[in-house]
């Protein structure tokens, strides 16, 4: 087999970390080649140079036997090079099919040739077997949705080399097997593919060969995947032996009166009929697919969406939450977004900032003013205590890597001490260390008191800290099992009571 | 190193291009270096503008932009003047009574944001126009042909011609080129930059301008923020306005009909974002220095009016991209040496 892709003792700092140290790794036509490391190993940082986003300091990049230096992205899509990148880059305001054939609209005469356009989108969403509204904005879709369409967005371009940057970190396990059929499908017609998850169970899934980064080094470069055992390839990201962690089922009273009790509600967006209780100290876990309605839940309680019907009750008595500002300082109840990018992050604010946001209250002198060695110490805390990955407290969230980024979102409710969490898909992009430490973390907390709604498409995550897991269907609550902590049990209940209605 | 990160600060670029076209000007025309009929007005203009272009900032600062500074000044001017030729009011009083006019005008404003959705460009539009119209009309039908208040209150033409000169402690006089007006300026700066860079407040409003949205998830009171912010912009218009009435001398409909644009300009130069989430408060007073300095310089060397406008566009074109041209040069370093 001839090598796709080439790249030859690349190196890339950026001011305080060196992100790549000559980096080696050969992609080869007709195979899926799994890139893995920590957050911040410098997988997206590769993939950049690649697409030509950014220059290489050293190193050398062939494509198809022959030398390239891509400048720009453009460059590097007229190579053969298709990409998803692990930030979303759609364009809110335009429709799916807009998007979808973004880069190269077809023409009829210097015109876009609505016609012919609305057939390649169609066709790119259907050979996906994706279901989204083409002429839907953007704007208006799910985060997961929204994935799908930056995916089909990609495979629309006939390319030789496609690069997945963490395409599943926020899809469900159904819409992720369909799109393993895609890959397998081009990977049989002899595309190369490089496939970025930390999600292990679908690296192994689907993928052939393997390099690891670690800190910038390639530890191990395309080697066979089936020669690793799962355990040896995390050693190798973590660069030391990382213990498996024991699932404990946890005590609830559930006598207690419900921090947060749900009676028929109905909201604005179509939900119907939801009724559930939050007892102090548990982790209920709310699982569904794609579209079920979690995420957009969770938003109407806190004043987001109107409720049409029936009541909320916060430690028993009815309330009327109008605005996250009240949910916050009225009934301490905190909601970590999904979507840190756009809901979850002040990108061109430092890491200090994006933390202290929710708690300028607690960290004020006089004259209200903000107490700058207090801001430090609490950003400190999170910083320590979810790893997060930074040359000081003063660096902009923008230049963080995927997860990193995504855990400073997590730390700033976090830092609110709430005593009601709801927390919406937490460990997205997150690495396998910082996942589990992350699980632990959610378990203290609870034994602390505090009580969390986990809303999670990664149902072994669901399996390992929920008391109990709550099952959502289009907008209705479908089942309400307690968690046995036994993974294969769990997963076939669940799937059970989705397909059961 | 040291020295390059000191380069790379905007403002010092620019505090440094200012002095640099002032001593260029100068050399060419020794008229330029008068102190009475040159640097004097050129620092008063520069006070008045700067706390206009504050005005503008703290907008900026939402990612917001008020189209109606120089009216809401206007009906400062008008509120302060009619409390001195009606009322009686002594100069305190009725700079007070102008500047609850002008906030109360951003609140309106505020409101209006808030409760209907509509973009802040179209709703402060709206509200020049409508206050164009009323400004005009009252000056008008009470004043007639004139369309002036004239009443001038004990002190006023302190603030328009007394420089540091007759302000003496022990004997010693500051000199006369710093004119008095440059105080409230100087207030207000300090004020302002106070408010952002240190407190609650200004934080909750910058992160509003970051990411309207985040900043709604995180608790913030985005609604009230957005108020508040046009609340700063009318009480600072206000003030702007009555600086300008004191330096001209009377009050008219005219006062504020030249400043919208160049309240833009300060904010702007100084690093303010026009997307908000980052203002330059201290830059707001370097970058409306600079302007005045070109705008005067030129009109010194007796280039005429269209020659001058011309000229005037070109050199902030150029100033403008300072920031752009420092950027071009950090993302050449980021993405690589070779
Ligand atoms: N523009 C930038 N400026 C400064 N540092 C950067 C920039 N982009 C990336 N980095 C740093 O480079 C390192 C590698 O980042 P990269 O995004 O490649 O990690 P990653 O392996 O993709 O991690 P993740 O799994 O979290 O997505 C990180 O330490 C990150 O902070
Ligand atoms: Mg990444």
């Amino acid at each position: 087999m001839s090598a796709e892709l080439l790249i030859n003792k690349v190196s890339k700092e950026f001011p305080g970390v060196l992100a790549l140290n000559e980096v080696n790794l050969t992609l080869t036509g007709g195979t899926v080649h799994a890139l893995l490391g920590e957050n911040g190993a410098g997988k997206s940082t590769l993939i950049k140079i690649i697409t030509g986003i950014y220059l290489a300091d050293s190193g050398s990049l062939k494509v198809s036997g022959q030398e390239k230096r891509f400048h720009n992205p453009i460059e590097s899509t007229h190579a053969g090079i298709a990409v998803v990148h692990q930030e979303r880059n759609l364009i809110p305001e335009f429709s799916v099919e807009e998007n979808i054939t973004l880069h190269n609209p077809p023409l009829k005469l210097g015109i876009i040739n609505r016609k012919e356009r609305t057939r390649l989108a169609k066709q790119a969403l259907e050979t996906l077997g994706f279901e989204i509204d083409l002429n839907e904005r953007v704007k208006n879709l799910s985060v997961a949705q929204m994935q799908l369409v930056e995916i089909a967005k990609a495979l629309v371009t006939n390319a030789k080399i496609i690069l997945l940057d963490e395409p599943t970190a926020s899809i469900t396990g159904s819409e992720t097997s369909k799109l393993f059929d895609v890959i397998k499908r081009l990977k049989s017609q002899g595309t190369a593919i490089l496939f970025v998850s930390h999600k292990l169970e679908e690296v192994y899934e689907i993928c052939d060969t393997v390099t690891v980064l670690r800190d910038g080094v390639s530890v191990l470069e395309s080697k066979s995947l089936a020669d690793y055992k799962q355990g040896e390839i995390v050693d190798l990201m973590v660069g030391r032996h990382l213990a498996e962690r024991k699932n404990i089922i946890r005590k609830v009273d559930r006598k207690a009166t419900p921090v947060i009790e749900l009676k028929n509600l109905q909201t604005s967006l179509g939900h119907r009929n939801i009724s559930l209780s939050l007892y102090p100290g548990e982790v209920l876990g709310m699982y569904g697919l794609v579209g079920a309605g979690r995420s957009e839940l969770a938003r109407s309680i806190l004043g987001l969406h109107a409720i049409t019907g029936g009541e909320i009750l916060v430690n028993g008595s009815v309330v009327k939450i109008r605005n996250f500002t009240e949910a916050l300082h009225n009934y301490r109840i905190g909601y970590v977004t999904e979507n840190r990018k756009e809901e979850g992050l002040f990108l061109d604010f430092p890491v200090r900032k994006n933390i202290s946001v929710t708690i300028l209250a607690k960290i004020l002198q006089r004259l209200s003013v903000i107490n700058p060695k207090k801001e430090d110490d609490i950003a400190t805390k999170y910083v320590d205590r979810l790893g997060i990955k930074v040359v000081d407290n003063n660096q902009l969230a923008l230049t963080l890597s995927g997860g990193n980024q995504q855990k400073v979102s997590v730390s700033k409710w976090l830092a609110a001490e709430t005593k009601i969490l709801i927390i919406d898909e937490p460990t997205v992009g997150v690495d396998v260390r910082t996942k589990a430490s992350f699980h632990e973390l959610i378990t203290e907390l609870a034994n602390e008191g505090l009580s969390i709604i986990l809303i999670s498409s990664d149902l072994a995550e669901m399996v390992a800290v929920a008391d109990r897991i709550l099952v959502m269907r289009r907008y209705e609550i479908v089942g309400d099992l307690d968690n046995s902590k036994d993974y294969q049990n769990m997963s076939r209940s669940i799937m059970n009571s989705i397909q059961a209605v | 190193m040291k020295l390059k990160k000191i380069l790379n600060d905007q403002r010092v670029v620019l505090t440094l291009l200012t002095i640099g076209l002032f001593i260029f000007f100068g050399l060419r025309n020794s008229a330029f270096f008068n102190v009475d009929f040159v640097i004097y007005p050129l620092l008063r203009d520069g006070a008045t503008l700067t706390v206009i272009g504050l005005a503008q900032l703290c907008v900026l600062s939402i990612g917001h932009l008020n189209l109606a500074v120089g009216r809401m000044a206007a009906v400062s001017a008008l509120v302060a003047g009619a409390s001195y030729q009606y009322w009686g009011l002594t100069l305190v009083q009725g700079a007070i009574l102008g500047v609850l006019a002008g906030a109360l005008l951003g609140a309106i404003t505020g409101w209006i944001i808030v409760k209907s959705q509509v973009n802040a460009f179209i709703v402060t539009l709206a509200m020049d126009f409508a206050l164009l119209g009323l400004v005009t009309f009252i000056y008008v039908t009470f004043t007639g042909a004139t369309a002036a208040f004239t009443t001038k209150p004990a002190g006023m033409d302190y603030w328009r011609s007394k420089s540091l000169k007759d302000f003496c402690v022990a004997g010693i006089c500051g000199p006369k080129s710093i004119p008095m007006m440059l105080l409230p300026a100087i207030i207000c700066l300090i004020l302002v930059s106070f408010m952002f860079s240190r407190t609650r407040l200004g934080r909750e409003l910058l992160s509003t301008g970051s990411n309207l949205r985040a900043a709604k998830l995180s608790g913030i009171p985005v609604e009230n923020r957005v108020m508040t912010a046009h609340i700063f912009s009318g009480t600072l218009a206000g003030i702007g306005g009555l600086m300008l009435a004191y330096a001209n001398g009377s009050f008219t409909a005219a006062i504020g009909s030249q400043v919208m644009l160049p309240s833009f300009l300060g904010p702007v130069l100084g690093g303010t974002l026009l997307a908000g989430g980052a203002v330059a408060v201290l830059g707001t007073f370097i970058g409306t220095m600079m302007t005045l300095v070109i705008r005067q310089g030129l009109s010194v060397q007796g280039i005429g009016l269209e020659t001058l406008n011309i000229a005037l566009g070109l050199v902030l074109l150029l100033a403008l991209s300072v920031g752009q041209i420092q950027k071009m040069f950090t993302s050449i370093k980021l993405r690589g040496k070779k």
